[in-house]
């Protein structure tokens, strides 16, 4: 393969990366490369056996290789050429990329522009700092998902699961289904970290108890785990004393967050945004780096792979955009600031020129609020949550109200008068 | 005696606590706590007729992959579901089998065919 030719190439092939290349494609490009460390395309969906995939994209429900497969197929049949078991190891400021794989060594190319779709990973123990022994029997909610969904094989008999995200609470149920007991489900938080389709339909069709404002302050056992004392915390998330309890178990799921990876982003001069752990990025999903766009999990971590691809489909297009002009016309200059009970707000910049979706989560859940984007748009919200993302449309219209010469807008969440 | 049974509904980030009454001769007799018209709609269907979409996984024999993942190709009721788990947990797939492809018919009499939900090559 001529790598000199290539027009786009995307790193990463989850959902993120298919969506970007596909659009990539149709938006003109001539070649598109979809590069990829595992054996085929699809990245996670394949161990995302359940369903809820495609509910907003598609208007259906499917499960998470179904949802791939789609994707899959359309990256083939839009002429997307995939380079599988090829790892990205290097990304140059000018777009330099570097890679090894089994057939080809170590290859250098220069594509005209770069889509990051790398998605993200699990945070794991040592991440959390829980004290105790380090016996077999601690691992993440996704490496769980792994050993039961792909490799075939049930981790433990007895589970704990350490964190409410969607993937933890997906997991407590695929593991009472398979036969294990899952003795505990426990959230520091005084609310779940996931959907609450989730909570009804993982946990509490199995009556699998959930311990809201709790923790696991130790893990007990040498080979093996055989224990977790759970505490009550208070309000600064600190143990209260006198409410340890053990829970005897020989699992410690955890399902405690996700960390963007963006180890090449970072290589490559990408600034980040502290809050998502993604690059901060204009509408079209640039970076600080002209022609290098990202979408999906490695931007800030979706709770629905439905906006992965429409974002990533945006990222695509203007990576596609950009390889055929050799520039981007014009990049966002306006500052998008998070604003009262609103954690960040993607994209960070817009140009106020073209019609934007401003994707965001909120710090705290509320009720009864409103969406206020400066005082060009306010949107009413019946409730909001940290784990479900919200997305507020502006359309060039409206952003044609902004005023010449400005500098930021910011975005609140505000609560309404009335109950 | 008139009873009460709570469920959490799923239509919005709200998640409002719906309590169902129900009559001497259960009947529904009103809703409380639900802050729409969906909520009733929502508690309704799951205290008449609880459905849920089974998936999993099944062993597969001739494939170097061991597992085939599968759905229910329609929700069953929710009653069915660890019974369900019982009929896979003695299925083999043989590839070749693609998505949509009817793994085991009409499981347990409720009308759905478990299908396969990934591809299964040799």
């Amino acid at each position: 393969m001529k790598l000199h030719d290539v027009d786009v190439a995307v790193i990463g092939a989850g959902p993120a990366g298919m969506a970007a290349a596909i659009r990539a494609r149709e938006a003109g490009a001539e070649k598109v490369v979809l590069m990829e460390r595992a054996e085929e395309l699809g990245g996670l969906l394949h161990q995302c056996v359940h369903n809820g995939f495609g509910l907003l994209y598609f208007n259906e429900d499917l499960t998470g290789p179904e949802y791939g497969h789609r994707f899959i197929e359309k990256a083939l049949d839009t002429g997307v050429t995939p380079l599988l078991e090829t790892m990205v190891v290097r990304l140059g400021e000018d777009r330099q990329i570097g890679a090894v794989n089994t057939k080809e060594g170590f290859i250098t190319f220069r594509p005209k522009s770069i889509v990051l779709a790398m998605g993200c990973r699990e945070r794991s123990r040592g991440a959390l700092n829980i004290p105790g022994t380090r016996p077999a029997g601690v691992l993440t909610a996704g490496t769980a998902q792994r050993y039961v969904n792909v490799e075939g094989f049930v981790p433990g008999k007895k589970v704990v699961i350490l964190g409410s995200g969607d993937i933890g609470m997906i997991m407590a149920r695929r593991l009472t289904l398979e036969g294990a007991r899952v003795e505990a489900v426990v959230e520091i938080l005084p609310y779940i970290g996931g959907l609450i389709r989730n909570e009804v339909q993982c946990l509490h069709d199995f009556d699998i108890p959930l311990f809201l404002n709790h923790t696991v302050t130790q893990i007990h056992g040498e080979e093996r785990v055989e224990a977790v004392t759970v505490a009550q915390v208070n309000g600064n998330r600190q143990p209260v004393a006198g409410t340890q309890r053990t829970i005897a178990c020989d699992t410690l799921l955890l399902s405690v967050g996700l960390i963007p990876e963006n180890e090449l982003s970072i290589m490559a001069g990408v600034r980040l945004d502290p809050v998502t752990g993604g690059a901060r990025v204009d509408e079209t999903r640039q970076t600080n780096i002209p022609g290098v766009f990202a979408g999906g999990n490695v931007l800030h971590v979706h709770d629905l792979v439905d906006n992965v691809s429409w974002e990533s489909e945006m990222a695509g297009e203007s990576a596609a955009r950009f390889a055929l002009e050799g520039k981007q016309k014009e990049s966002g200059k306006i500052v998008v600031r998070a604003g009262r009970n609103i954690r960040y707000v993607v994209p960070q910049t817009i140009s106020g020129r073209r019609d934007t979706t401003l994707y965001m989560r909120v710090n705290e859940p509320e009720e009864t609020v409103r969406i206020k984007v400066g005082d060009i748009m306010t949107k009413g919200v019946r409730a909001v949550k940290p784990s479900e993302m919200l997305k507020i449309e502006l359309s060039a219209e409206k952003l044609g109200k902004l005023r010449e010469g400005t500098k930021e807008i910011t975005v609140d969440c505000e609560k309404r008068g009335g109950k | 005696m008139a009873q009460k049974k709570t469920f959490i509904c799923i239509g919005c980030p709200l998640g409002c606590r719906v309590t169902l009454t129900i009559d001497g001769k259960g009947a529904v007799a009103g809703f409380a706590g639900n802050k729409c018209k969906e909520g009733e709609k929502y508690v309704l269907e799951e205290y008449t007729n609880p459905v849920r979409t089974l998936t999993a996984t099944v062993l597969t024999e001739g494939s170097s992959q061991p597992l085939l993942a599968v759905r229910t190709s329609r929700p069953i009721v929710k009653t069915k579901l660890a019974e369900g788990m019982a009929v896979l947990a003695k299925v083999r797939a043989r590839p070749p089998l693609k998505i949509g492809d009817v793994v085991v018919p009409n499981l347990l009499d409720t009308g759905a065919d478990i299908v396969a939900s990934g591809n299964l090559s040799s």
